[in-house]
């Protein structure tokens, strides 16, 4: 798991995104810069999973989405081993150099829900991936989706229902399977689990960790909840206002914050053991910890 | 803050409220008994579809058909207006506007379902107190302003006419609070007050809902999926499965030595607790 030796998959400097919005009313300058994401640097080694938490607004979502450029950067780097051991900058590559590329990098959503397409058939949402980048029709296609689908926990009968049918964890698992079925070897999670009640959160991690383990998958797991990471993830970073604030194993994190901010932010979780007090007063702590 | 020998301000019997559907009738309440002492806090937790929010729901008649209250009571022991049994209310009754918003008023996981985009949040607060209470605007707008400052909203009297859609997530939750509060109801109702707030958010929403009960002395029953916001805000707790309530404790009782087999399933599902055995 700690892989130090290894070559990273996933080598993110510098990465910088800024938003132009236009101010509104009078009296305001025109436009004013949103710094999303602020100079983010870390390493993914094969196989593990890191966990990028943060509030609203922290730029964890955009750093995912540049990663996966569904955002263009607006500067830095993000180097993809590919599985022939070329290095790519996911950054800069020609959107034609980026397609054969993003069959390595899949994403998982937040939202069952809305990121499934109502109208499209359980078998057609899966098997799209493969369709899209002419991997796979016929008969094989088929079978590579009913081989998916049984691996999630869904049934190969489940092809031809649409996703009105399932619940919000058999939808996720809708998503998995669709993502899994690129055999990729970098997932983004985005919240994969937010949305779900503990009881089906808790079997769709232990089903996203079977599925690390059987293909050596290496996991981006964007999260705000920090007991989710605490169990899923080998390394945790921490990100406010678009910055990484601390970087460290996930169990140091927990034990041991160093940053002012990971403090607090660990102090406001509540904890379901009554004898381990919550932080209620987080707002004058932040406000401490923005006046320097 | 307990009396003992005092009757709950709020006793549930046997409530059953039910979907009458063309596939068939839909116990989503299924007889669920619980009561409120004055100035304490009942936990109503379980996962999605478990009842918890109709059952929040039938304490204001807030059901809508094909949905509808089918047996129990719900007994309001109202230090300003006597007992009540708001199950039997009509729907038309001037007692049921007196309860909603007076005597029991509800704060909702989404803060845009309880305030109205096109009136200035002063408006919305004031409004509520001129609906219940006889005073005149400028007093109104007086409290108004006044419970702005306590719900920690800086330059109340700027924000005043400010809309909803110029605040944050946090802060509208705080409006909702001051609407629902400056009434001074004997029982608050929060379905999911934090669900969709950060967690430094969720902390201080928490710590002022707390303040503010404790200076108000109402009772809070509060709605959530949440255990750790169960253990950290709430003195009794009653789990739902089903329409049914299957355990009913205190905190620290339920939490630490839960009865049911449901209760332990949840538990162990925590994240946390995961982490502790993994």
């Amino acid at each position: 798991m700690n892989g130090s030796p290894a070559t990273p998959l996933l080598s993110v400097r510098g990465l910088t995104k800024h938003f132009t919005v236009k101010n509104r009313g009078p009296g305001a300058a025109a436009t004013r810069l949103i710094r999303a994401v602020d100079e983010v640097s870390f390493d993914l080694a094969p196989g593990e999973t890191l966990g990028l938490v943060g509030e609203s607004g922290s730029g964890k979502t955009t750093t995912a989405r540049c990663i996966l450029r569904a955002l263009d950067p607006t500067a830095g780097e993000v180097l993809f081993r590919l599985p022939d051991d070329r290095a790519v900058d996911l950054a800069k590559l020609s959107d034609r150099a980026l397609k054969p590329v993003r069959q390595h990098v899949q994403m998982v959503f937040q939202d069952p829900f809305s990121s499934l397409n109502p109208r499209m058939t359980v078998g057609a949402i899966v098997g799209e991936p493969l369709v899209i980048h002419g991997l796979a029709r016929g008969a094989e296609l088929d079978a590579r989706v009913a081989e998916v689908l049984r691996r999630v926990g869904l049934k190969p009968e489940h092809r031809v229902r649409y996703p009105h049918a399932f619940s919000g964890g058999q939808r996720q698992r809708i998503g998995i399977a669709r993502a899994l079925i690129m055999r990729p070897s970098l997932i983004v999670c985005d919240e994969a689990t937010s949305a779900l009640d503990v009881s089906v959160q808790a079997q769709v991690l232990d089903l996203l960790k079977e599925l690390q383990a059987e293909y050596r998958l290496t996991y981006l797991f964007v999260a705000h909840n920090l007991d989710v990471v605490r169990n899923f993830c080998g390394r945790v970073a921490v990100m406010r206002r678009g910055r990484i604030v601390e970087l460290a194993p996930t169990a140091r994190i927990f034990a041991a914050p160093q940053h002012a901010y990971t403090k607090i932010l660990l102090s406001a979780v509540p904890s379901p053991d009554p004898d381990v007090p919550m932080n209620f007063q987080v707002a004058e702590e932040l406000a401490k910890l923005d006046a320097g | 803050m307990e009396h003992p020998a005092e009757l709950p301000l709020l006793e549930v019997e046997d409530l059953r409220t039910s979907f009458i559907t063309p596939d068939g009738v839909v116990p989503a309440v299924d007889g669920v008994t619980f009561s409120i002492a004055r100035g304490r806090t009942l936990a109503l937790v379980g996962e999605s579809g478990s009842g918890k929010s109709v059952t929040a729901y039938s304490m204001l008649r807030l059901i809508q058909p094909p949905g509808r209250i089918v047996g129990g009571k719900i007994l309001l022991r109202s230090a300003r207006a006597g007992e009540i049994d708001i199950a039997k209310l009509g729907e038309r009754s001037g007692t049921l506007y007196k309860v909603r918003g007076g005597l029991i008023s509800m704060i909702f996981q989404e803060p845009m379902t309880a305030l109205s985009p096109v009136h200035s949040i002063g408006h919305q607060i004031a409004e509520a107190i001129l609906l219940h209470q006889r005073t005149s605007k400028a007093e109104a707008r007086r409290l108004t302003v006044e419970m702005l400052g306590k719900v920690g909203i800086a330059q109340a009297e700027e924000r005043f006419d400010q809309y909803p859609h110029e605040l944050s997530g946090g802060m509208r939750q705080r409006v909702v609070i001051a609407m629902a509060l400056v009434c001074r109801p004997e029982l608050l109702i929060a379905d999911e007050p934090t669900t969709a707030l950060d967690v430094t958010i969720q902390a201080q929403i928490l710590g002022l809902i707390k303040t503010l009960q404790r200076e108000i002395g109402c009772s809070v029953l509060l709605i959530t999926h949440d255990f750790g916001v169960v253990a950290q805000v709430a003195d009794d707790v009653a789990v739902m499965y089903r329409g049914r309530i299957v355990e009913h404790g205190t905190v620290r009782a339920v939490l630490k030595t839960p009865q049911h087999a449901y209760t332990r399933a949840l538990l162990d599902a925590l994240p946390s607790r995961r982490a502790r055995v993994a």
